[in-house]
């Protein structure tokens, strides 16, 4: 201990204190989420002091809801939210297999065995199981056809809330993403989940939840007297006001004879009808606009059997436009200096129609031209459960995406991990160094994510895992029997049997990702030997 | 070891396990108790005093819950069904928190038995699919022409209201508002927009047997110059606005500079002529009432009064949009482009009537409404807002009707026959899913049981003979009748529910007793602002134009 250092204001703590506190940090981290993994994990309830409820069960977003103090722990949520935002799914996956990573280092380095060495045995443990999984585990999705999608929304949906109707999201997820699908200007296959819509609203069941073809805006016309229904509907997307034109603050116009005045407010008035007489003429009869339109300007809408909505969010219109292949135009100045709007940013579509879900009015764009925008409405007994499907929909929509780009899927429920594991630990013994250590402990540190499982289930965690590394290592033994590579756990029965037949699968890339954020987050925490906490300045104490 | 390393702030408290299962049970057991006696007909009212004083007496279950300020988690989530219920099909608000409290109730047992919650929870979920073929079954389609059938169901589904004293009023008041505003939308689909188009107001005095469904619209509103121009017109001409009678400046900011004396004058004079213009405009259709969202300046007033025509200002938008729809008028900005077919003729009736203190203009004998005013009359404020309430369910379960004209028995029957099929299928559920399926099945008895218990009738020997009836499957339509205590036939004494209210209590109840019970860790005492974006971005609140200019309305 080398408190009271003169050159620091503040504790210093180094060595091998250090590292058994960050450990520990991280270890409390792990074992907050450790219970929501897996087709039987539970949910978490998070109550902020104002006391707003949040339910959830997605690793990412209880450790962000939590407030983690510990710098070390800290890196450990970051880990998190990395795999959110890479992947989408695998978040506390992600946090238990950096934990355990992190606890067996420690005991190494308790053996005299110098970080840096453990270090470079993680390093090449993940590299080695990354190689693995892509040339032996992975599976191409076309030789398990269009159900494979389905299987990897419904594994990624298991552990969440809606997992009693799985098939039914499964199918919802699966043709959501696939009627996203656009190819771009290189001829790359993407599939912007951003561009589904997921609207929530209370009321009826999950299982009343539905996919819309089109868009759904959550606005409302913006008079009553317009029409419910337009069919077909062009659609214009403005951004900018129809309310009486404007100038600029603090511009003033400055007139000598009493009579300008009326003619300017005339042509305040005049100037929107006519930009309103212009878009009607080009044939719209949808307006759209992100901001506001005058109670003056409706009427004309109102008389031309046009829908306007005003007040849509921009990039609800953005999606819009890009679906109806509209062009959202910002201003109708032309080079000429005129204003002109031509009939060709005009978007198309079926239908545009006002329903009501529940008690909001959704205006309902419905059969767009280029299709590449959907909604999803949610529906769900409250509030705190539809955020809920709302986050069980993202993971699976994502995975989904995932898996239809990469194209190769792996077996789920422990499967790819104790292949890995039982890979590994052959590959530490043909090594001499010093890393042959820290790969076995990588090794034996994969089986974390059966155990955990098995556990959650309330399952003989030792015998089902014993059992799993059994049939694995016969799979990478025997020529013959490579089929066994893809069992894995089946946590309601409690038995071991082939995941790949079952249904239960994830797209390798995820597993991959997860291997590699770990390793990359153990490394980090593993390196730091010193921690210095600088006792706050007085003047910021304040703050606080 | 030193000291503990400190992963979360000391300010967050956490529960963890079987501890939270029994928390979130207890809870929620808690707020079913709280509304449990305002079930059935013979319940009892819940006076309620609210952080400002003022007294609520009601036995809504969503007003009762609405106003309670409950700390723990899991009974807030229990009150958002009430809400969520109270959205989607107005009534069988108080049902879906004691059928949810009952849920978790009996699942309390399967805890202590360390049972994993995901599997009660899937045996719920069979069980909800499986109640919901049920009801599906036992549902009865009806006319919704019929208005006797009509009638009676409405009022056996209000029956349980503190109205119910009165008969068929407040039954016939929803019907006649619901059909009114019923609209055809083709399809087979029809829409009935109870919020936009019927307005219910109250007016203290009288008695509750004046309370009637107006063929149009009345306001509270009298004529701006109440001696000189007219308080009853036959068959009036309206004209609507929502823009100002009046000056107004333009949006630029524009400054005039007057260099000579004439100017000033020809300043005011041209306000004074856009003004006669703006009424030369209106009077060329020769209405007879005018009535505007926004101001109307004296000047205009005497412009109107001297052509006989009455006028109305600062009216609010969605007034405005009603007696557009009752009279058949379009709502114009501009006086310049008014048209004759924006000119409103659908009104046999314009009248001011002064009731107690204050004026009500009518504008009543519509040909056709499309929108209409039901007014209240009854002794005290208090009790128009709890028979308001009332109202609101009675036509929230009209309009159930008509969108989707299937009944299914009241009194308890329904939960009984459920009950009894469910029990019948748990021997067919494999594994040990089969017990919780059984209780859930079980649970689904609580509403004839509570029903039982409000009316004092001795409830174990009632429920046996209950469950006798129903033990093979037959008699779907024996259960309670609420007044009484008496076994009988739901269809000989017409009391029947709403198949789509029933549908969402089980729904809603199964759906979020399933939500609580998988929470196997609280955590509270997290800082808002630690969390951006993570609970969804609230909606901005949006100021619209109409609605910017309605909040300063004076009152005369």
């Amino acid at each position: 201990m080398a408190i009271g250092n003169p050159d620091i204001l503040g504790d210093r703590q180094s060595g091998q204190d250090v590292r058994t506190q960050n450990v520990m940090a991280c270890q409390a981290v792990g074992n907050i989420v450790k219970t929501s993994l897996g087709p039987v994990g539970l949910d978490k309830m998070l109550v902020d002091d104002i006391g707003d409820v949040t339910i959830t069960n997605d690793g990412a977003t209880i450790l962000k809801m939590l407030e983690v103090e510990h710098p070390a722990a800290k890196v450990l949520v970051e880990l998190a939210e990395l795999q959110d935002r890479e992947v989408g799914d695998g978040t506390t996956s992600v946090v238990i297999i950096a934990a355990e990573l992190l606890k067996r280092a420690n005991d190494l380095v308790r053996n005299k065995i110098h970080p840096t060495s453990i270090i470079s045995g993680y390093r090449l443990a993940m590299r080695e199981a990354c190689k693995y999984i892509e040339e032996k585990l992975a599976v191409k999705v076309e030789k398990l056809g269009k159900d494979s999608l389905v299987n990897c929304a419904k594994t990624s949906m298991s552990s969440k809330l809606i997992s009693g109707d799985s098939d039914f999201f499964a199918n919802l997820v699966v043709e959501a993403v696939q009627a996203c699908k656009m190819t771009n200007a290189r001829g790359e296959i993407k599939y912007p989940i951003k561009g589904i819509n997921i609207l929530k609203a209370h009321g009826k069941s999950a299982k009343d939840s539905y996919l819309l073809k089109g868009y759904a805006l959550n606005t409302g016309r913006a008079a009553q007297g317009m029409p419910m229904r337009v069919a077909p509907a062009r659609i214009a997307c403005l951004d900018f006001n129809l309310q009486k034109t404007k100038m600029q603050m603090g511009v003033q116009v400055l007139v000598s004879d009493p009579r300008e005045l009326e003619k300017i407010r005339q042509r305040e008035a005049d100037m929107t009808k006519e930009r309103i007489e212009k878009l009607l003429k080009a044939g719209a009869n949808v307006v759209l606009t992100t901001k506001g339109i005058d109670d003056m300007a409706l009427k004309y809408f109102v008389e031309a059997g046009a829908i306007a909505v005003r007040r849509v969010r921009k990039e609800d219109l953005r999606h819009v436009a890009k679906a109806t292949g509209a062009t959202a135009v910002s201003t109708f100045a032309d080079m000429e200096g005129d204003e002109t709007f031509d009939s060709s940013f005009l978007g198309h579509a079926d239908e545009v129609v006002e329903e009501r879900i529940a008690d909001d009015d959704v205006v309902m764009i419905k059969g767009t031209k280029n299709s590449s925008a959907v909604s999803l409405i949610l529906r769900g007994a409250n509030d705190y459960m539809l955020d809920e499907m709302d986050r069980a929909l993202h993971d699976a929509l994502c995975i989904v995406k995932r898996t239809l780009e990469s194209n190769t899927v792996v077996a789920g429920g422990g499967a790819v991990e104790a292949a890995l594991s039982v890979y590994l630990e052959y590959l530490a013994t043909t090594l001499g160094s010093r890393e042959q250590l820290a790969i076995a402990e990588f090794a034996e540190s994969l089986l974390i994510i059966p155990k955990v499982l098995s556990v959650n289930a309330a399952k003989d965690a030792t015998e089902l895992v014993a059992k799993l590394r059994a049939y694995h290592h016969t799979a990478q033994t025997k020529a013959d029997k490579k089929h066994l590579s893809s069992m894995g756990l089946d946590l309601v029965k409690g038995s071991v049997r082939n995941n790949l037949e079952a249904g239960v699968i994830e797209p390798a890339m995820s597993k991959v990702k997860i291997l590699q954020f770990a390793t990359e987050a153990a490394i980090t925490i593993l390196r730091i030997d010193d921690m210095i906490k600088l006792v706050k300045d007085e003047s910021q104490d304040g703050q606080d | 070891m030193q000291s503990p390393v400190l992963v979360l702030k000391d300010s967050l408290t956490r529960e963890t396990g079987s501890k939270v299962h029994r928390a979130n049970i207890q809870a929620s057991k808690a707020v079913a108790d709280i509304i449990r006696t305002t079930l059935g007909p013979r319940s009892m009212l819940k006076m309620l005093l609210d952080a400002g004083g003022g007294i609520v007496v009601t036995n809504d279950g969503n007003a009762i819950l609405r106003e309670l300020d409950l700390a723990h988690p899991a009974a807030k989530s229990m009150i958002e069904l009430s809400r969520t219920q109270d959205e989607e099909v107005g009534d069988g608000t108080t049902s879906v928190i004691v059928l949810a409290g009952e849920m978790l109730h009996v699942a309390e047992a399967f805890i202590d038995k360390s049972y994993h919650p995901t599997v009660i929870c899937r045996a719920y979920n069979k069980a909800l699919e499986d109640a919901l073929a049920v009801l599906e079954k036992i549902a009865v389609s009806i006319d919704v022409n019929d208005r006797s059938a009509m009638l009676g169901l409405v009022k056996s589904c209000i029956g349980t209201k503190f109205t119910s004293q009165f008969g068929d009023l407040i039954a016939d008041l929803a019907l006649d508002a619901t059909t009114t505003i019923g609209v055809d939308l083709g399809q087979g689909l029809r829409e009935v927009d109870i919020k936009k188009y019927i307005k219910v107001e109250k007016v203290p005095g009288g008695q509750l047997e004046d309370s009637k469904v107006l063929k149009g619209v009345m306001i509270n509103k009298d004529v701006v110059v109440p001696g000189k121009m007219r308080r009853k017109i036959v068959n009036p001409r309206i004209i609507l606005l929502d823009s100002p009678i009046e000056y107004k400046k333009g949006e630029n900011q524009t400054n005039a500079e007057l260099v000579k004396e004439e100017d000033w004058s020809v300043l005011l004079k041209m306000e004074e002529e856009y003004i006669e213009n703006l009424c030369v405009q209106i009077l060329k259709f020769k209405p007879d009432l005018v009535i505007t969202e926004k101001g109307l300046s004296d000047l205009a007033c005497h412009y109107f009064s001297k052509a006989g025509v009455s006028a109305i200002r600062r009216l609010r938008k969605t007034d405005n949009n009603r007696i557009a729809k009752a009279c058949g008028a379009v709502i114009v900005n501009r006086a310049d482009e008014l048209q004759e077919s924006d000119v409103g003729t659908g009104a046999g009736l314009f009248e001011v009537k002064k009731i107690g203190d204050e004026f009500f203009a009518y504008i009543v004998e519509c040909k056709d409404p499309k929108a209409c005013t039901v007014l209240l009359r009854g002794a005290s404020k208090d009790l128009l807002n709890e028979v308001e309430r009332n109202l609101q369910d009675a036509m929230s379960v009209a309009r159930n009707i008509i969108k989707n004209p299937k009944l299914v028995p009241g009194g308890g029957a329904t939960e009984l026959t459920v009950s009894a099929t469910l029990k019948q299928k748990s021997s067919s559920v494999e594994g040990i899913e089969k017990w919780p399926y059984e209780a859930a099945a079980v649970a689904f008895e609580a509403i004839p049981r509570t029903l039982a218990q409000n009316c004092g009738v001795n409830v174990i020997r009632t429920m046996t003979a209950l469950q006798g009836k129903h033990a093979n499957g037959e008699n779907a339509w024996v259960g309670i009748d609420g007044n009484t205590g008496a076994i009988a036939d739901m269809k000989e004494s017409k009391i029947w529910d709403a198949f789509n209210v029933k549908a969402q209590t089980f729904k809603t109840a199964i759906e979020a007793a399933c939500m609580l019970l998988r929470i196997d860790d609280i955590v509270s005492g997290i800082k808002k602002k630690q969390a951006p974006g993570s609970g969804g971005p609230s909606k901005p609140t949006i100021e619209q134009e109409g609605d910017a200019d309605n909040e300063q309305m004076i009152p005369e």
